[in-house]
């Protein structure tokens, strides 16, 4: 009997702590709330920002220089943790489950499928970028590149951060003039074996390897940016990037038996000198490297003429963020002139801004023009050039799926 | 006889430099010296840069206590668990005890992962979830079937004359726990220590989603640097991740000492 009633308990406990939902979900009205209450609400609170935590120099930008600032100006504590983005959305969809509205996290830095993942199951908070004074004063509201989020429309649920572009780095020591064209790769491949190899599609950067040689494949970008991603569609417009890949690959490191993995282990493999190239978003990336000794001093980048793709990354509020309030001052001001304007510098991070530079002040436009990203970076007008959009996220799946067959199953 | 000994010795010395010594001083190295790269590889340059990145995570120093008070209440519960689960299953016989013995190492066998997103909900509910509390049941959860069966092990090699010979002199069942189940465990308690402790702190993911980023452990921290190819960084981390239970592993060895017959400088003669 004494069992059975300890049982029982612990049903009731279970059933009766699903009903608590709390009916009151704090959304902010915006047509009556002006900026200056919002801010003015914000004031000593605690902002909780989930972001992924592997790279020192985002993370000391959030440490050292935003979160010092938004307490002196918004008297707002920001507290970072590190977290993936794949496992935050994973607990706010069980959250979402057991109906819980009083979350922990006020901000998250997402984008791609992740986003697509979240809007469609409903865990952002409402539209709310477009409220954002630093938004509307500073950014183009036209641009494509914050319409759409590979192919998601935005509609107001994430607010543009940061943009990168994918770049090659290659050693130039041993390369005097780094290959123009996938057909002057392919040849360059050819001529020096071993020296180059791409990550397995698994991986986020191996796969828009591949993107560029789908986009050089179709008879344009457009026609794989444009129309939406269908397998017909897909195969049709393929073809040519298969037999390429194959076509290379007795003369990539290992004879093209092994490929790495992730980034991380090309990049090291680049670090020993097995290869001469390695490649990855952020046009960037390649000063940190060096001056932590990863590369050697003689990296330089280039981009293919036919383009490399870019894509923005954002920041967003969870549906049930517990300061809703504070989330929209940090973001705000992770949008402002000034934060971004550090954000690109190389000391910290050297994320590209999305900012419209003919926006700014004068001053500001004169600051962001004479910022020196460091020798390694392409110079910003030749990064617009040949700056080409997403695809449909859809293709990151479809590519990892048919590379197994068409590359690794064909030999 | 000698001459095998003194081979064997060797033998002993060579496996454990290369299996051991060898990566452990490597790691040391590298957490000191920038990434070796083919034109420098022949002089090292010494850096603290990796030490220094470390330091400068200003959640190091929190997460490892969050780390080593977690990892302890783990340990203490899997014991409590595993020592009277494990009498139990070595000496009492009952109907379905094959069942219920399989039915404890399903953790292992189920994808944690999948198990973690089913509790979790009913976390929530409870809640537990975004708690050290919650975090806590659900590292039990990998550690608990390890804990049963190393600690069963032990009781079945125990035997049940010795014990039975207790019970007849007739000691309180707690004095007689402590002054022969504990000191003649000894090695299987160890084990289940240490393994324990060590399961809970390399948690990443189920940490990340229970604790919901309230409960930020080492493995928050550290993981995401796995992504990293600055060698130099990773190595630091390494160490200082494996440093932590080594020095649990130390407390606890001098909390052995406290048991009875303990004495160290009791020595066999």
């Amino acid at each position: 009997m004494k069992k059975y009633s300890l049982f029982m308990l612990i049903i009731l406990l279970l059933t009766a702590c699903g009903q608590s939902n709390n009916p009151n979900t704090q959304s902010i009205d915006f047509q009556h709330t002006s900026w200056s209450d919002i801010t003015q609400k914000a004031d000593s609170t605690t902002v909780n920002i989930h972001m992924w935590g592997g790279d020192e120099g985002i993370n000391r930008y959030i440490d050292e220089w935003v979160a010092p600032k938004l307490k002196e100006q918004y008297n707002i504590t920001l507290n970072r943790t590190p977290m993936d983005t794949q496992n935050i959305l994973q607990k706010l969809h069980s959250e979402k489950r057991a109906g819980k509205q009083e979350g922990t996290i006020d901000v998250i830095w997402i984008n791609g499928e992740n986003f697509k993942n979240a809007k469609n199951n409903e865990l952002l908070y409402r539209p709310f970028r477009d409220q954002l004074p630093n938004f509307k004063k500073y950014y183009d509201q036209e641009s494509l590149a914050f319409q759409y989020d590979f192919g998601t429309a935005v509609d107001g649920y994430e607010a543009p951060w940061g943009k990168v572009q994918f770049v090659f780095q290659y050693n130039s020591n041993k390369i005097e003039e780094p290959p123009k064209s996938f057909e002057e790769l392919k040849a360059w491949v050819k001529d020096n074996p071993g020296k180059f190899t791409y990550p397995n599609p698994d991986d986020f950067s191996g796969n828009a390897f591949l993107r560029h040689l789908l986009y050089q494949s179709a008879d344009s970008p457009e026609s794989i940016i444009e129309e939406p991603f269908s397998k017909q569609h897909a195969t049709k417009h393929s073809q040519e990037m298969w037999s390429y890949l194959n076509e290379i690959e007795p003369h990539l490191w290992r004879e093209g038996k092994h490929y790495p993995s992730t980034l991380s282990e090309l990049d090291r493999l680049y670090s020993n000198g097995d290869v001469w190239m390695t490649m990855g978003y952020n046009e960037a990336r390649a000063e940190h490297m060096i001056e932590d000794g990863v590369f050697p001093e003689s990296t330089r980048s280039f981009v293919m003429e036919s383009g490399s793709i870019g894509n923005t990354h954002f920041l967003a509020i969870p549906y049930n963020s517990p300061n809703k309030e504070g989330a929209l001052t940090a973001i705000n001001f992770l949008l402002s002139p000034n934060a971004q304007l550090k954000k690109l510098n190389p000391t910290y991070w050297g994320d590209n801004t999305p900012i419209s530079i003919d926006k700014l002040s004068a001053e500001d436009q004169e600051k962001f023009q004479s910022l020196d990203r460091g020798k390694t970076v392409l110079p910003g007008k030749k990064l617009e050039e040949s700056f080409l959009p997403e695809a449909d996220s859809a293709y990151v799946e479809w590519l990892k799926e048919n590379w197994k067959n068409e590359v690794i199953r064909n030999d | 006889m000698m001459k095998t000994l003194r081979h064997k010795q060797i033998q002993f010395w060579v496996y454990i430099s290369i299996l051991f010594l060898f990566p452990v001083l490597f790691l040391l190295y590298k957490s000191f010296t920038l990434p070796m790269r083919y034109e420098t590889h022949l002089h090292a340059h010494f850096t603290m840069q990796g030490w220094v990145t470390l330091f400068s995570e200003n959640q190091l120093i929190q997460a490892t206590f969050v780390s080593l008070g977690i990892g302890a209440i783990v340990v203490i519960l899997n014991l409590i668990v595993g020592l009277t689960a494990g009498y139990a299953l070595a000496f009492y016989d009952f109907k379905g005890k094959s069942l219920l013995e399989a039915l404890i190492l399903f953790p292992i066998i189920i994808p944690l992962l999948a198990i973690t997103i089913g509790v979790h909900i009913a976390m929530i509910r409870l809640g537990i979830a975004d708690t050290w509390v919650g975090v806590v049941l659900i590292h039990l959860v990998p550690t608990i079937p390890y804990a049963v069966k190393i600690l069963r092990n032990g009781y079945t090699s125990l035997g049940t004359a010795i014990l039975e010979q207790a019970y007849v002199l007739g000691p309180d069942p707690w004095q007689r726990f402590l002054s022969i189940d504990l000191p003649l465990l000894k090695p299987a308690i160890r084990s289940t220590i240490f393994l324990t402790f060590v399961i809970s702190l390399s948690q990443y993911v189920i940490t990340a989603i229970i604790g919901g980023g309230n409960v930020v452990t080492l493995a928050l921290v550290f993981f995401p640097f796995l992504n990293s190819a600055n060698s130099t960084v990773l190595a630091a981390f390494s160490i200082w991740f494996a440093l932590l239970p080594f020095l649990f592993y130390i407390l606890i060895e001098l909390l052995f000492l406290l048991l009875p017959y303990q004495k160290p400088w009791r020595t066999r003669s």
